[in-house]
This record gives structure tokens, sequence and C-alpha cells, in this order.
């Protein structure tokens, strides 16, 4: 008899999942299975998918919250493309992202290496915990204090550099140099998570592999080329993804460090939809710009994955 | 039920529920009670040192049912503030008692959030309170307050951007502190004479140096070269207060139901003149590279000999006391005059939200704050000033005694003896404007704008926002 049949017969839906067979099992667990992804389910739609929603929505409407909205169709959309503000933080965040996802994959790849090479124990523990550290502080914190250190005039920094003859660096005042300051104080934050998944990919490499590329007598910078990085490509592209989509959304260093200067040239896209919604109160204008930065979030996600999909060794 | 029979799930319910309806039992007359007590939300900027813990101590102890709440809202500067307040508020959560300073006074006014209070006073029993009160504050201070002829904040504080001097750099290098009519080519004589480079050529003692907001800034370089950002007109309307309270007081007469600031005039060869001042004694290097914010770093420059003088109002007192600085270590003297010697200020307060569930007990707690008591114990005011007293009793010179400046009749004398003094532009849509500025000033002080070219485009987008925006606000 089939569950269906059994649902007509009047057994009913308890009857129907409390069945002593192995269907009934599968059911159960299935159920059991449904039951804990609930809550996790259950935030997502509150806190992330809801909103997401809602912003589409309000990005049709003028509100200042103060007042009911109006409806403006796709107004805010067209006001965006012509907002050289918008422009400028787009481009702003692509430039910080490349810079930013490079060079912490590449540092936290280096450091990695370097440090499972390390034989001490304790000593791999202290590095590990050291790079670590600066994922822990906020990144407002971080902001203050590296704007203080990055000072032209009387930051750290600079005296330092001065005392070895090189001039006063504009770190944060220079339109050329501040994106690449934010991007430098970023990586320095950020690489330590980099470092952490790359070391975990490193010490579970498989020994068989790397035994049979001894044999053939890969050693040095062939070995890490063609066994170690192909075999880290799925750490990498975690690493990757997960670090454009955290640069995507820059916000703290700039903010607090420059507030999107001097002019424009640290203003990033979420600072820009955060002064529209926030500080000008325009929540529909700033739902807009909300919805590029999860749209383009999306695509570079899907670009990401794409371009990787030959790429990536699973073991 | 036996001892020695396990207790059963029915049985473990039935007394789970037995306890909870005796908590809610044991509970209700608590309730009773706390239904007569009244909680107030009250914004604050931290709960470690709360500056405005004594007033509400102060209203605890006369009224025990009256409960303040704190909502802790820290910003980098005014507008940032506000816009916390302003996303709270979008948030569902609301306040009673918020607090603006001139930046966000009208915008608050003109989004309907803050309530008037012109009824709440004028109708008030105890009329003595708000003679003696008004008759404290100078004008000016309660004219930033309005907005279309309903005032919104009782003044408690103010600060007027005036110069401040490190003495001890001065003296090195052969200057005295100025006195108050000197002028716009004397300060440059000052700042070139007391910046110090080395052998690279890199400045080790700044003559000046200020940061980019809309306060203090190089706003004071706007108003005295007699230009600024928005033409400033009088809304009709206040005569209550004026008539009411400030009759036979020259400093009164004129004034009106608030500021307008309706026409942008960032452009005028005023403002560019000014703007270009700044820029070149940038390029001489005289002046550090300018950033954002509220001249906190700057602080710390200026106490250890790095600056000589920097735009600040009586809140720098108590900030290089609690630097270190003795009482001697720096001065302050009036902006120097240009084509005028028009000075401005800010002024800060508190607001009485319009959705206050409490609006009696907000309301005493605003009355509070500005009174004697009020003044006497708050930690704004003492042991040191950390802000300029709104009240001109609070402001003479036995109030900065132990912390300097010698000078510091200045601050009241910025209101005092010089009518024109006026509030810095800060229309309902400051936010935005303030980005705007400060953006623009950005690309004239990197270099990367001549001030020309900055400021022209600066007025153009003041013009598209106030196209924007200007309409709803102020009444035609």
């Amino acid at each position: 008899m089939t569950s269906r049949e059994m649902t007509a017969k009047g057994g009913g839906i308890w009857h129907w999942l409390m069945q002593d067979t192995m269907d009934g099992l599968r059911r159960r667990r299935a159920l059991l299975g449904y039951l804990f992804l609930l809550p996790t389910l259950l935030g997502i739609f509150v806190f992330t998918a809801g909103p997401v929603f809602i912003s589409f929505g309000l990005s049709l409407f003028q509100w200042n919250i103060f007042k009911p909205p109006d409806y403006i169709g796709l107004e805010n959309f067209e006001r965006l493309l012509e907002d050289r503000r918008v422009i400028i933080g787009l481009v702003n965040t692509v430039k910080f992202t490349v810079m930013a996802v490079c060079s912490q994959v590449s540092i936290g790849l280096i450091l990695a290496l370097a440090v499972h090479r390390i034989n001490r124990i304790w000593l791999r523990y202290y590095f590990r915990t050291a790079f670590f550290l600066p994922l822990l502080m906020s990144g407002a914190s971080v902001a203050v204090f590296m704007g203080y250190i990055f000072h032209k005039e009387f930051g750290p920094l600079n005296y330092y550099l001065t005392l070895l003859g090189i001039p006063q660096i504009p770190w944060l005042t220079s339109s050329d140099l501040v994106m690449i300051s934010i991007a430098i104080i970023s990586a320095w934050r950020n690489m330590g998570f980099t470092f952490l998944i790359f070391l975990g990919g490193l010490s579970n490499l498989s020994q068989e592999v790397l035994d049979a590329a001894d044999v053939d007598g890969a050693q040095g910078l062939r070995r890490l080329w063609s066994v170690t990085i192909p075999l880290l490509s799925p750490q990498i592209l975690f690493a990757t993804v997960t670090g454009v989509i955290g640069a995507l959304q820059v916000f703290d260093e700039p903010y607090i460090m420059t507030r999107g200067g001097p002019g424009n040239a640290s203003r990033t896209l979420v600072m820009v939809m955060y002064e529209h919604a926030f500080k000008h109160i325009e929540f529909g204008y700033g739902s807009a710009i909300a919805i590029v930065v999860f749209l383009m979030i999306l695509v570079m996600a899907i670009v990401q994955m794409w371009l990787w999909r030959n790429r990536v060794f699973y073991q | 039920m036996s001892a020695d029979k396990k207790m059963s799930r029915r049985d473990l319910l039935k007394l789970a529920g037995a306890g909870s309806a005796g908590l809610v039992m044991s509970g209700l007359p608590v309730t009773v009670i706390a239904q007569d007590a009244v909680t107030i939300k009250v914004q604050t900027a931290g709960l470690d040192d709360n500056t405005l813990q004594p007033v509400a101590d102060i209203q605890m102890a006369r009224n025990p049912n009256v409960n303040v709440e704190w909502v802790v809202l820290t910003g980098i500067d005014h507008e940032e503030v506000a816009a916390k307040i302003l996303a709270l508020v979008a948030a569902g959560e609301s306040i009673d008692v918020g607090y603006a300073a001139t930046e966000a006074c009208q915008l608050f006014a003109g989004q309907g959030l803050a309530a008037p209070l012109d009824d709440l006073i004028t109708g008030d029993p105890d009329q003595d309170f708000w003679t003696d009160f008004f008759s404290d504050v100078h004008p000016s201070l309660v004219e930033a307050m309005m907005y279309e002829g309903s005032l919104y904040e009782p003044p408690r504080d103010f600060n007027a951007a005036n110069m401040y001097f490190n003495t001890n750099v001065l003296a090195d290098n052969g200057f005295d502190v100025p006195g108050p009519d000197w002028t716009k080519d004397d300060f440059l004589e000052i700042a070139r004479g007391t910046t110090k480079k080395n052998d690279a050529g890199t400045t080790d003692i700044f003559g000046y140096g200020w940061t980019n907001r809309l306060w203090g800034s190089w706003m004071p370089w706007i108003f005295v070269a007699g230009g600024n950002l928005y033409t400033e007109e009088r809304a009709p309307g206040g005569e209550w207060v004026w008539d009411g309270y400030y009759e036979g007081d020259m400093a009164a007469a004129g004034r009106g139901g608030g500021f307008r600031w309706q026409v942008p005039v960032a452009n005028s060869p005023e403002v560019v003149e000014a703007l270009q001042l700044v820029v070149d004694i940038w390029k001489e290097g005289v002046t550090p590279d300018i950033g954002m914010g509220t001249g906190q770093t700057l602080t710390g420059f200026y106490a250890t000999g790095k600056l000589a003088m920097t735009p600040a109002g009586g809140f720098w007192a108590g900030r290089l006391a609690n630097e270190g600085m003795e009482k001697g270590d720096f001065d302050v003297q009036l902006w120097p005059a240009w084509r005028n010697q028009k000075h401005q200020f800010g002024t800060g307060g508190h607001w009485l939200s319009n959705t206050s569930t409490a609006p009696d007990e907000a309301w005493e707690f605003m009355k509070i704050e500005v009174s004697h008591e009020g003044f006497q114990s708050s930690i704004f005011f003492n042991p040191v000033i950390i802000t300029t007293p709104a009240r001109r009793s609070y402001s003479q010179k036995d109030a900065y005694e132990t912390t300097g400046p010698a000078n510091s009749d200045v601050f009241y004398d910025t209101l005092d003896e010089h009518p024109s003094t006026s509030p810095i532009p800060a229309p309902p849509w400051s936010n935005p404007m303030t980005t705007i500025f400060t953006t623009y000033t950005g690309f004239a002080t990197s270099g990367e704008m001549e001030p020309q070219q900055a400021l022209d485009e600066m007025q153009a987008e003041l013009e598209s926002l106030t196209n924007r925006e200007g309409r709803k606000y102020y009444q035609e």
C-alpha cells in the first residue's frame, strides 16, 4: 500500500509518518532534518531574504519614513544612472575589490605556505594566532588606529619612512593613494582568514599525490605551481568568492578614515547607499543602490564560479 | 503521588503550570505599582561618563516615579548622530528627548520629528523660570534653534569659531597673542612665522590646522570674506519670544522666526577667495593635509606643540586641559577681520519628540537641564568646561579660572559684541548639504580641483539639492 493510499484511507499524516516501515523511517528522518534546518531557514528568510525582497519593493518608492511612500516606478534607477557619486562609488568599489582580494589571497597563501613548513608546533600555533588576531578586531577600531598610523604628517609610518630618507607619503589625503592605502589596511585585517583556510587546506593535501610528485622529481616552484596550488584550488575559490563578496561591501575603513574623501576618491558604493538611505533619508533611492550592490555581488559570484568551473580539483 | 513513584511528564507539566501561575500572581502587585512609573528615553553619547546623569538624578529625586532610560548614540560628527537618530526612528524605535546641534535642529523640526515648544513655554505657569532663562541667553542662540516661527530647542551650549593659539609656539617665534581687532594679514604673518620646516623641506610645526567639516573648517573664512553657502534670510514669526522675553533688548531687534537658507551662493567671489586662501597656505606647507572629522587628532598635535593656531570654540578649553596643557599654554581670540568680522557659531540643546509617550516628563527633563540647578550640576560645565554654556552667567571668566584661556571673555563677546554673528548654514537638508560641502572642500584641498572649479561644481550640486528638497520645508 502506498502512502497516498494510506492517507486516502483515513490513516492521516501522523499514521503516514509513523508507519513502521523503511519508508516511514525515511520520512521521519527527513522531517527531523527539515526541523533542524527550520531555525536557520527562518533566520535567512527574516533577516536576509525578506529584507532583500522588501528592498526591491522600496526601490520603486520615494520614502523619507516620516511621510507615506510615493510610488515612482523606476525613477530611482534612472536617477542612479545619472548620479556621478554612484558611478564613482562603483568604480572605487571595483578598484578596492581587485586590490584587496588579490593581496589578501596571495599574502594569505604565502604565509600559509611558510607556516606550514614550520615543524615546531608551538611556533605554528603562535603564527596562526598572530595572523588571525587582526580579524577579531572590529573594522571601526582598526580604522581609527590605522587613521593615526597612516596620518601624513604625524603618523608613525611616515615617521619611520622619513628616517629612511623617503618623503612623507599622503596615504589618506591623496586621491591617487587613498584606495591603495585602504586596500592595504583591509588586506592586513582580512588575510588571517585566507591564511587559515589555506593552512587547513595544506594540512589536508593528499600525501599520495605529494609523494608521487616527489617521485616524478617535482620540487620547489614547479611542485608549488603544478601540484600544491591545483590541490588547493577549492580553498582558493572559496577565499576568492568570500573575499569578493566582503570587499564589495566595504564600508568601515573608508567611512571612518576618510569619509569618502578626499573629494570622492574613497567613496564606495555601500557608503553612497548609506548616505542616501540614512543621512539623506531617501530610503527608496538607498534601496535602489542596495539592489545594484546585491546584483553586483550575485553576478560576480556566478562569474567566478563559472570561470573556475574547470580549474577546481576536488580530491 | 507516593514517594517511590517517578514523576510523570503530565505531573511535571502540571507543576510547571502551577508554578508559572504562582509567579505571575506574585508579580501582579509589582505590575500594579509599575503602572504609575513613567520611563522617558533620552539620547546620550555614552554611559561610562554620562554627562546627562546629573540631570536625570535631579528629576528622579523630585519625582521618584520617573525613570530615565538612556539611548546611546555616538557619531564622528553631528550629521552622523542625526543620521543614527533617523535610522532609529526608521527602525520603529522612539526617543522622547533627543540632542541636536544647529546642524540638525531644522532637520528634525522640518521632518516633524521635533515638537515646537512655543505653547509649552508661554503656557508654563512658572514664567519666572523662562524670564530668567531668556535674560541669561543671547537671542542669537535662541533664533538659531527656531524654524518657521517656532522654537524647537532651548539652547544649552554653543560654540563660536574663535582662533586658538599655542602660546609657547607663538612665543618661540616672537609673536604675542593678537588683539581682537587683528586681521587676515596678521593671521598670515603669524601662520607663516610659526611654521617650521626641516632640512628635507617637510613641515615639523604647522602655523595653522583645521579639519574638513561644516562647523569650524574653512567656514569662518567664508563669513569674514563676506560670503556664505546660502543666502541668509529670516522666517517671519517668533514675536512671542522677542516681545515676550526680550523686550527692550537691542540684540533681539530685527530677529525673526528662525533662519531660512534658500538660495545657494557657494561659488560667489567671496567664497572662492576664502577657499583660495586656505588652499594657498596648504600648498605652502603652513597647514597639514586636511582630514575629515571633529579635530580630535589636531588636539593632540596642538597639545604637543606641533600646531600654532586652529579654529575652535569654548569646548577646546576643557579638552586641552584634559590633554595636559596648563593654563597659559594656550589662549583664544576672535576670528581675524577680513572684509568684515562676522563670526559663525553653532548651538546645541535637546528637542522634544513629537512621538513622545510621556511629553510632560520629557519636557520636565529638558527644563531641568537648562535650569540653574542643571547647569550647576552638568558634567559639560563642571569641573571643566567642555562646551561653552549658553547661559551667559556660566560663561564668565571664573568658569575658566583653572583651565584658561586668559581671553575666555571672547566666547560670549563673539555674540554680545558682534551683532552680525550668525549660525552656520543648516537648512532641513543639512545632511546632504554637508556631504556636498565636505566633498568639494576635499577636492580643492587635495589639489584635485582648483577652488573655482570645486565651488562651481559644489554650487551646481547645491542648486540641484535645493530644487529637490528646498520647497518642501520653507513656507512660501
